[in-house]
């Protein structure tokens, strides 16, 4: 699997989850 | 003798420059959060020396209540409000302050092509404005010797509403991005919920909040109605999305009634933003939907009951930024506070305000939005 590009550094983890700064699941889970 | 003259003049010089800066951002188009942060410390770090004691125990500053300080009040008019204490000084400097950062925001937010860092920005702006007013209903508002009448900016229960507001409008900024980006219905929903209780909270003492609670109802049961028909309990979502509906058209009327209502602010139209208008026709487009699908497909009886909303949103809720003021600038010496000679104040320095005191008001940049972007911030 490809290695994923780096992550954004303001992201925070909120249970396990990494969110961004507004404080949403950095993958949306529609 | 000629050093500690030279300090004290310096400082005082310093006091009046800083002061005079701060003002003038307030109006100024060119101002950022940085500008605004380097000026606001500047002025507040050299006030400090009129409240706190210089050897950082909890004992005041023997200039506290040496200076006279007016200020007028976003709805009194513009007969000041004044006390003869650095505190009140403090209060409303700190207080315009955190209305500047909700101004910013907003002439952000109504940008033509507002970028995602902006976006950042105008959420970052909000939450730093809630943080200064939590900071000064907190910390600073016991200490008035006189407490703020009624209707009056520096009210602790206006300031809490503040706190709120500016939550709740962060989370608009959110939920709109939670949108875009198509997060699952579920979690646009409990946070469209809980900021509708964010909404109620703050009314009715914030102007714009009376249709918001019901806008953001009808968007928790719209998205709601989107999670029950992903589930297959089409009935239900039909209930559902029938209770957006209804919390919309009761939102509308009374967007109409304050777009009618004559006030001290600009007008407002909230029923002509792109948000409530792209809801509305959601609402309708997403329960035709469901109507055909339980007419093909389910076959549900529809609930008399609307469902009972209990959604605890996981992602996306506003803290305020903890705010502090920044400590006494080092320009304050034991020998500059012993050239300040009390017995010299000004005697006939009433701080009963009159109708002769009336202040001319500040011309204030225009915040209309250049375009209708969807992310309105009253």
């Amino acid at each position: 699997p490809a290695i994923p590009e780096g992550v954004p550094t303001d992201t925070k983890n909120k249970d396990g989850v990494l969110v961004d700064e507004f404080g949403l699941p950095q993958i949306p889970a529609s | 003798m000629l050093g500690v003259n030279f300090n004290f003049l310096s400082l005082l010089s310093d006091m009046r420059s800083s002061r005079a800066r701060l003002l003038e951002l307030f109006t100024d188009v060119s101002c950022n959060p940085e500008m605004m942060k380097n000026a606001a410390d500047s002025y507040f770090s050299l006030l400090q020396g009129f409240i706190s004691s210089l050897d950082g125990s909890s004992q005041e500053s023997k200039l506290r209540y040496i200076q006279n300080f007016k200020w007028t009040d976003t709805l009194q008019g513009q007969v000041p409000s004044a006390q003869q204490d650095a505190v009140f000084e403090l209060i409303s400097m700190g207080f315009n302050v955190a209305l500047w950062y909700t101004k910013y925001a907003s002439r952000l937010a109504g940008k033509e092509n507002i970028t995602e860092d902006e976006a950042k920005e105008v959420h970052r702006s909000l939450k730093t404005a809630a943080g200064i007013f939590k900071h000064l209903k907190e910390s600073h508002i016991p200490k008035l010797i006189t407490p703020a009448e009624k209707g009056r900016d520096l009210e602790a229960r206006l300031l809490e509403a503040y706190v709120v507001q500016c939550q709740a409008e962060a989370q608009e900024v959110t939920i709109a991005r939670a949108i875009e980006l198509k997060h699952a219905p579920g979690l646009i929903a409990a946070l469209a919920y809980e900021t509708a209780n964010f909404y109620q909270k703050a009314d009715p003492l914030v102007p714009l909040s009376l249709p918001l609670p019901l806008c953001f109802s009808g968007s928790a049961y719209c998205y709601h109605g989107q999670t029950l028909l992903a589930s297959d309990k089409c009935g239900e979502a039909i209930r559902s999305l029938q209770e957006a509906e209804k919390f919309y058209a009761k939102a509308e009327v009374l967007c109409k009634e304050y777009g009618e209502t004559k006030g001290p602010g600009p007008t407002v139209r909230p029923s002509g933003h792109l948000f409530f208008r792209k809801l509305g026709s959601l609402v309708t487009n997403t329960l035709e939907k469901c109507q055909r699908e339980n007419g093909f497909i389910y076959f549900q009886k529809i609930p008399t009951e609307a469902p009972q909303l209990e959604l605890k949103a996981n992602y996306g809720l506003v803290e305020p930024v903890p705010f502090e003021f920044p400590p006494t600038s080092a320009q304050w010496t034991p020998e500059t506070l012993a050239a300040f000679d009390l017995t010299k104040r000004p005697k006939d320095d009433s701080t009963k305000p009159k109708a002769e005191d009336a202040v001319k008001p500040v011309r204030e940049p225009d915040i209309k939005p250049q375009k209708d972007t969807g992310c309105s911030v009253a």
